[in-house]
């Protein structure tokens, strides 16, 4: 029997981040609605932070979606939490630069800081009892030594998933599968894969992290998204239905791929 | 020692390049880093001629056309028969094939062509199962890429040891892309031939010319829009220190990193255009309009905004400013 691997889909969020693109709320809802009926796991909506238009957009979506969890995405800060919590989503994913060059040079802090702060922006979802997910941005450049204390803190505080993101995507198959194994080796939270394309290799990447043990994966419609993009949800899909299980076939994914086109091609 | 093929040229038949065209693109496939060219025979008949002291590889049907095209570096052909410079071309598609690379054991050289769905086996297994079954040969693999794959297949095989691996230029000829193969192990192993892919966007004209094809937008490595960046997060990011958000300098392939104004633009990410525009910053308040005017404006066009559309608005804002100011 083929192992089940659930879809993170981040169309909403990291694929509308491509310049060339902007989606209106009534566009938002359409795909989500498609996403939903399509029985992606989780559907990344958005970034409250960015406002009103982006607040109406997101508990829109959560009011026109029947199964899939809604997350937003926020950064470490505990007012973007607490903005996150207006929307009322199932899940807020907290992004956490984890790489040395991330914390010395973009957010120009260092590493007790940054355990510091992700462990109160925890603490404020946790008392609202929202799900987290820990987004470990930038996770491929990082010190694996730095990232597992991490982890065994987050998971003290009851953070059980986390998101292993090659931000850059420098990753390779094989390093790929050694971090993914070093982190479940070394700990009991599930991963969800957040890889971009830059060399190419992403639908390669994300197929290595779950069959090393990642029980999610993040893609995106038509592998929208920064730079090169993310992993493309039909080619991931297509690449590895022989070997997992998906609540989609790649017919399904077709289909979706029709309909919401037009929205999304300018990001392509 | 790496060594790539690249095997762009024999997939140029239906096109019609001229042959300083061909010599060309030739010129700049060494210059970004491939090792060895192979042609098909109606390539190198319209080429006329090959680069001297350059390694050019010549595709034939069968063994015996070699003979009538003397001067290669290597013959590639899809055959069992061992022969001197010959490169024993066999196509694989599944692991459990591989038993067949057995009839190749006295060739010298020889290339695996498939295993598209590698990735999803145990690939490492099967890798070093193709080396045991051919020890004596200088094995050359060339995954495909049905399955979007092939890149990393072929890093794979280079970083296990296999170092020799054949690529085409933007993966035209459905096999892994020689510029993301040279990128990714310039990253990954440091293997820096000393070459310049600042020649990639002229690759990539000349090859949009020749093949009447156009590139993707968001192509690795090679894509026109790659080095865009919208997000006002990555843009900041960015501005303080380029190898927060790049792999690797997008000059390194002469591209040039570009902040580009929309929806996702926060402050910074405005200031900063509008430094590179030269237009003098406004106070934070008028800073703070701009910036909720920005978005309005993305929200309602649904797309992000040119540098003179950005100006316009820009001027608007302002002369709105003023405007209250006197009333």
């Amino acid at each position: 029997m083929k192992e089940m691997k659930h879809i993170v889909d981040t169309t909403l969020r990291d694929g509308e981040q491509s310049p060339g693109i902007v989606l209106r709320t009534e566009d938002k809802v359409k795909i989500a609605k498609f996403l939903d009926e399509l029985g992606v796991y989780e559907i990344e909506a958005g970034v409250p932070c960015l406002g009103a238009i982006e607040e109406e957009s997101i508990c829109k979506i959560k009011e026109n979606t029947k199964q899939a969890k809604i997350s937003v995405w926020s950064r470490m800060r505990p007012e973007d939490i607490k903005k996150s919590l207006v929307c009322q989503p199932d899940i807020i994913h907290i992004g956490t630069p984890v790489s040395y060059i991330q914390i010395y040079s973009k957010l120009k802090k260092n590493k007790v800081w940054v355990q510091k702060q992700i462990l109160e922006c925890v603490a404020i979802a946790k008392s609202n009892n929202v799900d987290i997910t820990v987004g470990l941005e930038d996770a491929s450049r990082s010190d694996i030594g730095f990232v597992l204390s991490l982890i065994k803190e987050l998971s003290r505080e009851g953070v059980n998933t986390i998101r292993l993101a090659d931000t850059v995507g420098i990753l390779t198959p094989n390093r790929t599968k050694e971090i993914v194994e070093t982190i479940k080796e070394n700990s009991d939270v599930k991963i969800e894969m957040h890889v971009h394309n830059d060399l190419g290799m992403a639908v390669a990447n994300s197929i290595i992290g779950a069959k090393a043990g990642a029980d999610f994966i993040d893609i995106t419609l038509f592998g929208i998204g920064e730079r090169t993009g993310n992993c493309n949800f039909y080619d991931f899909i297509k690449a590895s239905d022989s070997i997992f299980e998906f609540a989609m076939t790649k017919k399904q994914i077709r289909e979706v791929e029709k309909q919401v086109y037009e929205e999304l091609r300018g990001a392509m | 020692m790496i060594q790539i093929i690249d095997n762009t040229l024999t997939t140029f038949d239906y096109c019609l390049p001229t042959k300083e065209e061909l010599q060309v693109f030739c010129e700049l496939l060494f210059d970004i880093g491939v090792d060895i060219i192979e042609l098909s025979v109606d390539a190198y008949e319209r080429m006329e001629q090959i680069i001297n002291g350059k390694k050019f590889a010549l595709h034939v049907e069968f063994l015996e056309m070699a003979d009538l095209f003397p001067g290669f570096y290597r013959y590639i052909c899809h055959s069992e028969e061992p022969k001197d410079n010959v490169i024993n071309e066999i196509q694989i598609n599944d692991a459990r094939e591989i038993v067949r690379l057995k009839s190749l054991q006295k060739c010298s050289e020889v290339r695996i062509v498939g295993l598209d769905d590698l990735i999803c086996k145990s690939y490492d297994k099967t890798m070093a199962e193709i080396k045991q079954s051919v020890p004596k040969s200088k094995i050359n693999f060339c995954p495909e890429n049905a399955y979007g794959c092939a890149s990393a297949l072929a890093v794979q095989w280079v970083m296990m040891g296999g170092c020799y691996v054949t690529t085409s230029f933007a993966g035209c000829k459905n096999n892994a892309a020689t510029e993301e193969v040279i990128m990714a192990l310039r990253l990954a192993l440091r293997h820096k031939p000393n070459r310049d892919l600042s020649m990639l966007p002229r690759l990539v004209q000349l090859f949009e010319k020749i093949t009447n094809t156009t590139i993707g937008n968001k192509k690795p490595v090679i894509g026109k829009n790659i080095f865009k960046v919208e997000s006002g997060i990555h843009a900041d990011g960015i501005q303080k220190n380029p190898a927060n958000y790049e792999a690797y300098d997008p000059k390194s392939v002469g591209g040039i990193a570009e902040i580009v104004i929309g929806k996702h633009s926060g402050m910074k990410a405005i200031q900063y255009k509008l430094q590179e525009l030269k237009i003098p910053l406004p106070n934070e308040a008028v800073m703070e309009k701009m910036v909720a005017f920005v978005k309005e404006t993305c929200t309602e066009k649904k797309s992000s905004l040119k540098d003179e559309e950005f100006r316009q608005l820009v001027h608007e804002v302002i002369a709105n400013e003023r405007n209250e100011t006197y009333r």
